[in-house]
Parts: C-alpha cells; structure tokens; sequence
C-alpha cells in the first residue's frame, strides 16, 4: 500500500468501479480500496440469504426459502435501460462479455387501483385500456409526432419549437388529458416529479424515444436486468480496472484521507500506511463532512412466493405508481425480479418498493405499492438518506459521488460517473481508448 | 475473419460437429505460473520474466475431440487475488478451474488448497477442478511432495498433475483431462441459463455461440502476429492429443 498512485478511489459501488475502470483504462496508475470485505457497497447483491435476514436483525429464514446461496438480493432495485448510457459504457468497455442479461418481461403504471401494461407502440395504444376511444386517437398522434421527431431536421418539429416551448405545451398541442399526460411523464418518460412540464419539451421527447428505442431492442420491456444481481455490474468493471492495472484492497478500513497545502488531498490512510495520490475519488460515505443531505429514499424488499396478480405470471416486472394516482409529490416504484434471474430460489420472487421520502411516515407512504403485492412472506424496510457533494472537487481533489436516487434505471447514475470523470481529468472520457478485440462469441 | 473462416468450412463441407462451450478460471497465488500456464496452453510460448497480468480479459483455446468442438474461455485473475480481493464473479458460472501452486513454496500449497474449499462452497457444485503444481523444473528446489498433493487431490476428488510452464511438461495434458471430464452433451457448456444473453452491437443471444457454429480451421485461425511460437503450440498440443488417443484432433488457438 506504501505507494504513490494516479488516484485513489474509495468504495466500490458501481460509480466508483465505472470510474476506477475508465481512470486504469486512461492509463492512471489506481489503487482501489474498499472497508467491506465484498464488492458492491450500496450497489452489492446480498447473498447468502441468511446474510440478509442477519442484515435486517431477522431471525435466519426457514428451509421453505430453499438454498440460502441461491439468494442475491439487491438492496437498490434498478434496471439497466437497453439504450441507454450504462449499456453503451458496457459495451464499449468490454464489461458486457463478463455479465449476461435478460430482458424484464413486462412494464406496466397504476391507474385506479388497477395496474395496466405501458402501452408503447400504436398498436398497444389502441388496445389499451388507460385510455378512452378519442384520447387513444389523440395519443396515438402523439406517439407517431415523438417517432418521427428528428432534432436535426426542423421539419419534423411540425410548427413547434421544443427547445424553447415546455412539455405542458406540447401535450396541449395533442389536446392530451392529465391521464394520459400522468403515464407519459412517468411511464415513458420515467420522470420522478411533476417539474418537466415546465422544462424544455426536447427533453422529454429524448426520453420517450429513449424509452421506445430501448423497447425495439429486445421486445417485451425496454428493461435489462444481469443474472445473479445488479452487484455483478459493480464487479464487472473492478475486472477492467484491474485487468488494466487497477490494484484492488478489500476489507481494509480508511482511518484518514490526509490533506497537504492549499487544502489539496495527499494521501490515504489506513492504520499506520499511508498510501500517497494525486486525486481521490470516493461514495459519500467516506467524506461524511464534504457532503449534505439531500432528501430520503425509503425502498421495501420483499419476498414472495407467487407472481404478482394481473401481470401475466411475469417472472420480473416494473410497476410505476405515478404521483397523482395516489396524491403524492413523487413516484413510487415496484419492481420484481425472480430465480429466473439466478437471485432467488426456485419458485421465489424479490419484490423491491421504493419512493423519494415525502413525509415522517414513509412506511404509509409505500402502501400502494405494497397493496399490489399480494401476500408477503418477508418484508425488509430501510430508509436512507441521500447526500450530494458540497463542492465539485477542484480545490481539494477530492471527488465525491452522488447516493443513488429514487430512478429505476441507471441513466441519472451514468451521468453522475461522466460528470465526475470530466471534472477529475478536465476531459471527456474518450470511449475510443479501450481497445476492444472483439472474442469470437462477440462476432 | 469470422465470414471467411465460416466459408471455408462450408466450401469444405466438413460434417457438422457438436461444440461445447466452458469457462475456466484460474486460481492460485500471485507468481505461481497462472498466466504463463495459459500462455503455454494458448500460444506455445514461455516469458521468463512474465509480468504481473493485465490487459486481457480472457483468452479461448478450442479443442476438436473427435465429434466434439470444446471451447475454453480462459480466464486469468488480473491480480485482483493479490490483496484476497477476486470478485466472485470470476468463478461464478465456471465448469472447470484450475487451481495452481507452485512445487517450490509450500505456502502456495496451503492458499491453493483455500481456493479449493471456496470453491466447493461457492462454485457451481458440479465444476471440475484440476490441481496443478507448477514449476515442475524446478524440483531441485521442491518444498511440496508429489504424494502429499496427489493424496490431498484423490480425497477432494481432483484432478492432479505436476507441470511446467517453462519445458510445457503436462500443461496440454491437463486441459485435456479437464475437457474430458466435462459433459459433452448438447446443452453442456451453454453457460448461463436459458434465454440470458450477452449484449452486443450485433446483438445475438448468448447460446447460440454453443452450438452449430463450426470448427476453425488451425493453420487459417492462428492470429496474425503470433507466429511461430503459436504453431508451436499447436504441435505440442496435437502430440498430446495422440498420445490421449485422439487422431482426428485439431487445435485452434484464439487470444481476447
Ligand atoms: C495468457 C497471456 C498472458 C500474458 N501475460 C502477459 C503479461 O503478464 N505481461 C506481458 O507483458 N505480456 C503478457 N502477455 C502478452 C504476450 O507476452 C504477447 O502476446 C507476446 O509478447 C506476443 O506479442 P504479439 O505481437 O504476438 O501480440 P499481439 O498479437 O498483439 O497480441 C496477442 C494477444 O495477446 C493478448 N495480449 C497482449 N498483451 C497482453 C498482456 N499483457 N496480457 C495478456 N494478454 C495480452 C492480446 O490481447 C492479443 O489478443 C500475455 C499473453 C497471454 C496470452
Ligand atoms: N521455472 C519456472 N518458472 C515459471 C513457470 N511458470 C511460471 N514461471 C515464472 O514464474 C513467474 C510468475 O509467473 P506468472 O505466470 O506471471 O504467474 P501468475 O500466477 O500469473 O502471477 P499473477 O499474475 O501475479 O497472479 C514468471 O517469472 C514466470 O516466468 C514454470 O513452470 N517454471
Ligand atoms: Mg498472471
């Protein structure tokens, strides 16, 4: 550990390990240090299953739960979008040949105390039943004007500038009720809160064609989910990192992050090593006097032994519960995912419930999505604060990753990782530097 | 490379054979001969002074048994074991490991013989695992007995051998008693379960790679840059094949 490195990154949490891998593969000397003895901090795949009742102070599960090595249970539900940033990072870093994935069988959003599938194409628009016979016309004209909208071609604008005109305005424009809007905004949009109505309308058009590009590339859902857990991702990159030089250290707690002149950090400490860098990067729970809260996510693990109704026995499945549906500020999220996906044994599903904190009993404010479930053999609650750095880091050379928040998807988490790569090395990570040679399965 | 290799084969019109596709993981403490074990099995070739690995994420190795293609994809452990730090995702999902030690340094037993209780805890329970003690040149300077890792490896149920990076002494040799140990059925080596896929750009589910793809063709699929030494290889590893009673094997070897 007495050495001198490039950086240091502390944690390793997906954000940490994307970054450490991009840092190595730029040719940065890196050390990459965790105090757990597992990978994955916030971001790991519980397993066995006892370790996860032993988390929660439950007594150990019983033999109906099956093998407890058949268990990863996240403890942040989240699902890779197909299009989106963390599948690009994926595939252009090569990561993607040590993970398999499979798509999430249906996306469906909470209308009435009901749920319905997200209706995505014209087709699934006219069968829905969100909506009535003349809003389907009018949302179907929607639809079509976001699939052909071009931002390069102003044409396709139709008489509507939406880099200036808000959201609000566009859906007037196809005369679109609060319904329809509701889904739109959340289900396909995947907005948290209500604020984009006032935002730029161009921004929610990328996101819906995000949402239905993501959805062409493998057809049922435009979700991704990684065989044995999200944790694998967090692993997956530590092995590019190392594999280009990264050193890695678990289980090695940090007592020090040690500052020289001018406030400019130094050096790691850990016992009586100190190991010297030039930057540090690191979750928020290293640095807890460089970050403030930023607000509260309550998420609800829970186990099942049954599909949920209404969703067509879908071995994994997203819920959206928009906000106005049940009178709230901010979504709330369900998601499922099963042993088709290696997390759970046989016959065993993993529901995961979460929401922005809005008031002091967020227990009560997960309800509807709880009600969705069906009955529930194990129920895990935490609630937890989310930080955001106090400064950006150019001083002190410290630079600190967001929490992850309340999204379902990883898009908010890959932005966070580009940012933090851009202040760090004052450039764009430049995707052309990893050289990948594609292996005969990628061909 | 993949187009015109697919051509030949069709012009050819070799009978379609069954090809299975493995995972291997190497494990074993730093500087006992892992990479140079792969190095040896993939390309022919011997470093005397290796580095420390980096920069490859796994190589494959395909074996023609008879009517059956075996494909290794290598895995090495890019140091992360150096500090007790490997992902278990490295293992996760392998059929076969070969766990390292190093014939000079009795402490590289001991950790070897850690890996191997891992294993049985953590891996797929039915992964084959072959014990190799490397660095068999250099048995003037022997601190761990032959008897002592044969008797440990017949009550854990391993494979065994003694082996050299350096001279190539048995390092074939164990790959191919691993691939023979393996299930050569249809489904056997379609790591993953069904309908998992890898992403791509050409996006193409992951199992279609285990099956109907046909064999390469050696002297055609050798890499550009490789050279000799990699031929060498090749000849070492199809003598082994005879001696292992295989006439009709064909040795392709192929870095990631
Ligand atoms: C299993 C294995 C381990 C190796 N370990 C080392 C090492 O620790 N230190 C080292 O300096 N060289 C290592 N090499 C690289 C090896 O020494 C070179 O491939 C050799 O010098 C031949 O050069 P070339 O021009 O034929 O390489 P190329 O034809 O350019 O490459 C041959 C293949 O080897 C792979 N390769 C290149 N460099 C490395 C590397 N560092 N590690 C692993 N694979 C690599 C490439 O991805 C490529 O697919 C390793 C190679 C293999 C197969
Ligand atoms: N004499 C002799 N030396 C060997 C043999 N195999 C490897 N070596 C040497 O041992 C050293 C370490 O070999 P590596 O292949 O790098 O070992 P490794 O297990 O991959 O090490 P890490 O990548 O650091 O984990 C190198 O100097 C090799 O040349 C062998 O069979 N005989
Ligand atoms: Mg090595």
């Amino acid at each position: 550990m007495d050495e001198e490195y490039d950086a240091i990154v502390l944690g390793t949490g997906l954000k940490e390990c994307i970054i450490s891998g991009m840092l190595s593969v730029s040719g940065k000397k890196v050390l990459h240090i965790d105090r757990n003895k597992y990978y994955g901090g916030e971001s790991a795949s519980i397993t066995p299953l006892e370790e996860l009742f032993a988390k929660f102070n439950a007594p150990a599960p019983d033999e109906t739960y099956g093998r407890g090595r058949d268990w990863n249970v996240d403890l942040i539900p989240k699902f890779l979008m197909a299009n989106g940033l963390l599948v690009k990072l994926l595939i252009h870093t090569g990561v993607t040949r040590y993970l398999e994935f499979k798509s999430i069988e249906g996306s469906y959003v909470y209308k009435g105390g009901k749920i319905s599938k997200v209706p995505v194409d014209q087709k699934e628009a006219l069968a829905s039943d969100l909506m009535g016979m003349f809003e389907k016309r009018r949302f179907r004209n929607f639809l079509i004007y976001v699939q052909d909208f071009q931002e390069e071609d102003a044409k396709t604008w139709k008489d509507f500038d939406p880099s200036t005109a808000n959201m609000q305005s566009l859906y007037e424009k196809f005369g679109l009720d609060r319904n329809t809007q509701d889904f739109t905004g959340h289900a396909l949009a995947l907005y948290l809160d209500d604020n984009y109505l006032q935002q730029p309308a161009i921004q929610t058009i990328q996101r819906i064609k995000l949402y239905s590009d993501s959805l062409a590339r493998y057809g049922k859902s435009p979700y991704l989910y990684p065989m044995y857990g999200l944790g694998e991702l967090p692993q997956g990159f530590a092995r590019l990192s190392a594999i280009y030089g990264g050193t890695y250290m678990l289980d090695k707690p940090i007592d020090e992050i040690v500052i020289g002149e001018g406030g400019k950090v130094i050096g790691v400490r850990s016992g009586t090593e100190v190991a010297k860098c030039k930057q540090v990067y690191c979750d928020p729970s290293y640095v807890p006097d460089k970050v403030r809260k930023k607000g509260q996510v309550i998420r609800c693990i829970c186990l099942l032994d049954h599909p949920i109704n209404n969703t067509k026995e879908a071995l994994s499945t997203q819920i959206i519960i928009p906000q106005k549906q049940v009178g709230r500020n901010s979504d709330i999220y369900v998601s499922v995912v099963s042993y088709t996906h290696q997390v759970a044994a046989k016959g065993w599903f993993i529901a995961m419930v979460s929401t922005t904190v809005e008031t002091k009993d967020p227990e009560t404010e997960i309800k509807p999505g709880l009600d969705l479930l069906g009955s529930i053999r194990q129920k895990f609650v935490s609630v937890t604060d989310y930080y955001e750095p106090i400064d950006d880091g150019s001083q002190s050379q410290i630079f600190i990753s967001e929490s992850y928040d309340a999204t379902t998807h990883f898009e908010t988490t890959c932005l966070d990782v580009l940012k933090i790569y851009k202040r760090g090395t004052g450039e764009e990570f430049d995707f052309s530097k990893v050289k990948v040679e594609l292996g005969e399965e990628d061909q | 490379m993949a187009t015109n290799r697919t051509g030949s084969q069709r012009a050819n019109g070799a009978p379609q054979t069954k090809v299975c596709q493995f995972k291997l993981v190497l494990l074993g403490e730093s500087a006992v001969g892992k990479s140079s074990l792969v190095l040896r099995f993939v390309k022919g070739q011997f470093h005397e002074y290796q580095e420390s690995t980096i920069g490859a994420a796994f190589l494959t190795q395909t074996l023609c048994l008879d009517d059956t293609t075996v494909k290794f994809e290598i895995w090495d452990t890019a140091g992360q074991e150096r500090y007790h730090s490997l992902a278990p995702m490295y293992y996760r999902g392998a059929q076969a490991a070969i766990v390292v030690y190093d014939i000079t340094n009795q402490d590289t037993f001991g950790r070897a013989k850690n890996w191997v209780k891992e294993l049985q805890r953590q891996a797929s329970p039915s992964i084959v695992i072959a014990l190799a003690g490397n660095k068999s040149d250099l048995a003037a300077k022997r601190m761990v007995e032959f008897d002592e890792a044969q008797a440990y490896a017949d009550e854990n149920g391993l494979l065994f051998m003694e082996t050299s990076a350096k001279t190539a002494m048995n390092v074939n040799d164990i790959f191919l008693a691993i691939a023979n140990k393996l299930p050569r059925n249809e489904t056997g080596g379609a790591a993953g379960a069904g309908g998992a896929r890898r992403l791509a750009d050409g996006e193409q589910p992951r199992s279609s790679a285990c099956c109907n793809r046909a064999p390469p063709r050696a002297a055609s699929d050798t890499r550009s840059g490789a050279g000799d030494a990699s031929g060498r290889g090749v000849r070492g590893l199809r003598s082994s094949l005879r001696k292992a009673g295989f006439t009709r094997a064909l040795v392709v070897s192929q870095a990631v």
